[in-house]
């Protein structure tokens, strides 16, 4: 029996961790010091944003890439912590800090609704499923038209309806660094995105992951040993949403509003790209699909005519030619320098067979 | 000082060197026709500072505009109208002798995380010294800390009361930003008012009190549909049909149902799509009621003539920001067209050329505009601005104070030299132009009873 809580060094390669962690730390390091070398909002909003989408993608990955749900509720989770987040600063008056918790539980709940109701499923009918959940809460939003309460003269609708929930205040870095407040944003998606990460590589590199490679590499097999695919992927549905949520919370205090716009399908799809140009399933993918994304994006902004057609030929090549993504390719070539270098390592023989009787 | 000096020959001396005459000449060159009467005053101001040419170094002036996404259409008049300002003004010397260079970025779909990173990077990596948009609809007014940090000029159309509430509660933190047109909440008031006005003038005769208000779903068609319902008691209407239309939309079957149940004296469609619009005319006209039928914007564009034909006769609409036509807005219109094709609509050109003409000349006023942190220059830039009254293309502009939005007439003031006219307009023949019917005195033709109407 696979257990949640078990020590990650009993089911993890010493090897790969050291790789995560030689991969990761530096990372890390470079991102912490940014900040002292450049004076550019833009730049650090740029990766502001970078650390979100980031979030969002390293937590989808283990949805679409690990678990082999092909889920399109992620931003639905994703607007979901920011609207918490929102509501409850502008109707409870809670410090947004204190909301950021709750909006990850909270998307956890609503994970777990969503994924009672959709798990049962099979491949396109998840999709369907969940995408018609998120375009149910779009439509939602946007059609609430009711009067909630009275701002001077105008009437302001629960969920801000089609404007967007505002006002509900941010995280008060402005009143500590001035005009530097974007330092503050910068670090907390820094070790959001952080956190998110270790959260993912734990899965990948743990029980959870081998559970679900043997359910994807032999479900018979996996099934008659006791592998429950319906609550590994509830589990790891669950698990993906509270970060997904806290990134939602983050979003809304950093941009000031939430709206209903964060449910656009073309930002979906954009995510969803960056997963496939950097590599669904890997635990680094996610994260480097989206550098890639944003610096394209950002190279594509002085061309703006350009710029869909730049983003979907980008795309169509990776679905083209390298379908594995950046790691994926980056680990095929590696494995052919190697074979290229040691070619006695490759073809060495393993341990004689005994002899058929 | 904002009046000119009136001078028709000019002295030796300045025969020599710079004169009004030449920047005058200059602008007749550049087709700048109408423009010389804000242009006048520009080229008065920068003769006076010695100004030759506009040689001196560009000032960057930035257009955070949707160039993609659903409002693609509108960025780019947006942007043809900076682009246009910027040449008419260095026809003019510039701003005290340094040209206007326009810049854009993509606001895409609207949201905030577009808008906030494309009013940042104006800033930080162009050094704006000003933004004029069109307009934004999603970042509820988030942006303007970031516009506030930097203290550049930042003008824009978001036809947004929230506005009001956030620089009316805070002049000080966001003396920089201004909206230059009328709240979207003026357009509730000012359709009651109209229609109020049809009545008392005896053009029209209201069977009954009901208006009946069918939205879409976007965040512009709700808010005026809200603006209509919230305040139709105080206009003495009763609201017999709210009714929110998931969009697109072109089957009317079940909301023409509706209306044909419980006839209303008005049918008030905020939702905004042309071909959508006229889906509802093409299915409303074989079994009318005896109602008025005003819709919000697509009138305004050529699609909606084009698919719902005869059948948009009749059609009331209306715009607190366009161009007008009149002397001004007609020669702006008739050049932009000839600038950017038959096919460009300077009716949203035009938001983005007046502001950056009263730009211009605030900061020519002031000595200069400013950069990003130059706050003391942006502050006296923004000080002429404060007071300013400006006749351009979209009529007067004049702010309200401390909020810094425009006041439309008639809806907020009497006096058409003290306000943006909030204009309705007619579809008369839909093989023409629509009918400017109000506001006097700008209308240019009178309201006609719609064909499907009992006189």
């Amino acid at each position: 029996m696979l257990s949640l809580f078990k020590p990650l060094s009993q089911s993890v390669r010493p090897s790969t961790v050291r790789f995560d962690l030689s991969v990761g730390l530096p990372v890390l390091v470079l991102f912490a010091v940014i900040p002292v070398f450049t004076p550019s909002n833009y730049f650090l909003g740029q990766l502001i944003l970078f650390f979100l989408w980031g979030t969002v993608v390293t937590q989808w990955n283990l949805v679409f890439g690990v678990g082999g749900i092909f889920s399109l509720a992620q931003m639905a989770l994703f607007a979901f912590g920011g609207f918490v987040t929102g509501i409850m600063g502008l109707y409870l008056g809670w410090s947004l800090w204190a909301a950021l918790p709750i909006a990850g539980i909270g998307s956890v709940l609503f994970s777990l609704l969503i994924g009672l109701a959709c798990l049962r499923l099979r491949g396109p009918y998840v999709a369907l499923l969940t995408l018609a959940i998120a375009q149910v809460m779009y439509l939602l939003i946007i059609t609430d038209t009711d009067c909630f309460y009275m701002e001077g003269v105008t009437c302001r609708n629960f969920t801000g309806g089609t404007r967007g929930l505002a006002k509900y205040g941010d995280f008060g870095f402005r009143d500590i660094l001035g005009a530097k407040w974007a330092v503050g944003h910068y670090y907390m998606g820094l070790v959001m995105l952080a956190l998110s990460t270790v959260m993912s590589i734990s899965i990948i590199r743990g029980p959870l992951g081998l559970a679900f490679r043997a359910l994807r590499d032999n479900p018979a097999y996996a099934v008659s040993r006791g592998l429950d695919r319906f609550k590994y992927q509830l589990i790891v549905f669950a698990m993906s949403a509270f970060f997904t949520g806290v990134a939602g919370g983050v979003y809304a205090g950093h941009f000031k509003v939430i709206g209903a716009n964060v449910l656009y399908l073309s930002l979906l799809l954009f995510l969803l790209a960056m997963m496939i140009v950097g590599g669904i399933g890997r635990v680094w993918g996610p994260i480097l699909g989206a550098a890639a994304l944003m610096i394209a994006d950002e190279g594509l902004k002085d061309y703006v005519e350009w710029r869909n057609i730049g983003l979907g030929l980008i795309i169509a090549l990776f679905a083209m030619l390298w379908p594995q993504g950046i790691v994926g390719a980056v680990e095929a070539g590696w494995a052919r320098l190697r074979q290229r270098l040691h070619p006695e390592k490759i073809a060495e023989p393993g341990p004689a067979r005994a002899p058929r009787p | 000082m904002l009046f000119r000096k009136s001078s028709t020959t000019p002295t030796p001396a300045e025969e020599k060197g710079p004169n009004r005459r030449n920047f005058l000449k200059g602008l007749s060159l550049a087709g700048v026709g109408t423009a010389a009467l804000s242009g006048g005053l520009l080229a008065d101001i920068n003769l006076k500072a010695g100004v030759k040419a506009a040689e001196g170094e560009p000032i960057p002036v930035g257009g955070a505009v949707p160039i993609t996404g659903w409002a693609a259409a509108d960025g780019i008049e947006f942007q043809r109208g900076l682009e246009m300002a910027c040449e008419d003004i260095n026809a003019m010397g510039g701003i005290l002798g340094r040209q206007l260079k326009p810049v854009f970025e993509d606001t895409k779909e609207q949201g905030a995380d577009n808008i906030i990173p494309a009013i940042q990077r104006l800033i930080d990596r162009h050094k704006v010294h000003a933004i004029i948009n069109g307009y934004n609809t999603g970042a509820v007014t988030a942006e303007y800390d970031t516009v506030a940090d930097s203290g550049v000029i930042y003008m824009h159309h978001n036809t947004d009361i929230v506005h009001h509430d956030t620089v009316g509660k805070n002049p000080d933190r966001y003396f920089s930003i201004f909206m230059n047109d009328p709240a979207e909440y003026w357009y509730g008031k000012g359709l009651l008012k109209f229609l109020n006005g049809l009545g008392d003038t005896g053009q029209w005769k209201r069977p009954n009190n009901k208006i009946a208000i069918v939205t879409g779903s976007q965040n512009y068609s709700v808010v005026i549909a809200n603006a209509i319902r919230d305040n139709a008691k105080e206009f003495g209407w009763d609201v017999s049909l709210y009714e929110t239309v998931v969009v697109p939309i072109s089957e009317w079957g079940p909301t023409l149902q509706k209306l044909r149940n419980d006839p209303p004296a008005c049918i008030a469609v905020t939702h905004w799509v042309p071909q959508d619009l006229a889906q509802f005319c093409i299915q409303f006209k074989p079994n009318p009621t005896n109602s008025l039928v005003y819709m919000q914007y697509g009138p305004s564009l050529a699609a909606f003539r084009e698919i719902g034909k005869e059948n948009t006769n009749g059609v009331l609409y209306s715009t607190v920001v366009a161009s007008l036509q009149d002397e001004i807005g007609t020669e702006f219109n008739n050049r932009y067209k000839k600038k950017f094709g038959a096919s460009a609509s300077p009716l949203a050109g035009a938001q983005a050329y007046d502001p950056t003409f009263m730009w211009a000349i605030a900061s020519a006023v002031s000595g200069g505009s400013g950069g990003p942190g130059e706050l003391d220059q942006n502050k006296k830039v923004s000080n002429v601005l404060r007071r300013m009254i400006y006749r351009g293309t979209l009529g007067t502009t004049k702010y309200f104070l401390p909020e810094q939005a425009a006041i439309p007439y008639p809806d907020a003031t009497k006096d058409p030299s003290l306000g943006m006219p909030h204009q309705y307009l007619q579809i008369q023949d839909f093989t023409k132009e629509p009918a400017l019917i109000a506001p006097a005195p700008y209308e240019t033709s009178s309201f006609q009873m719609p064909p499907w109407m009992k006189a």
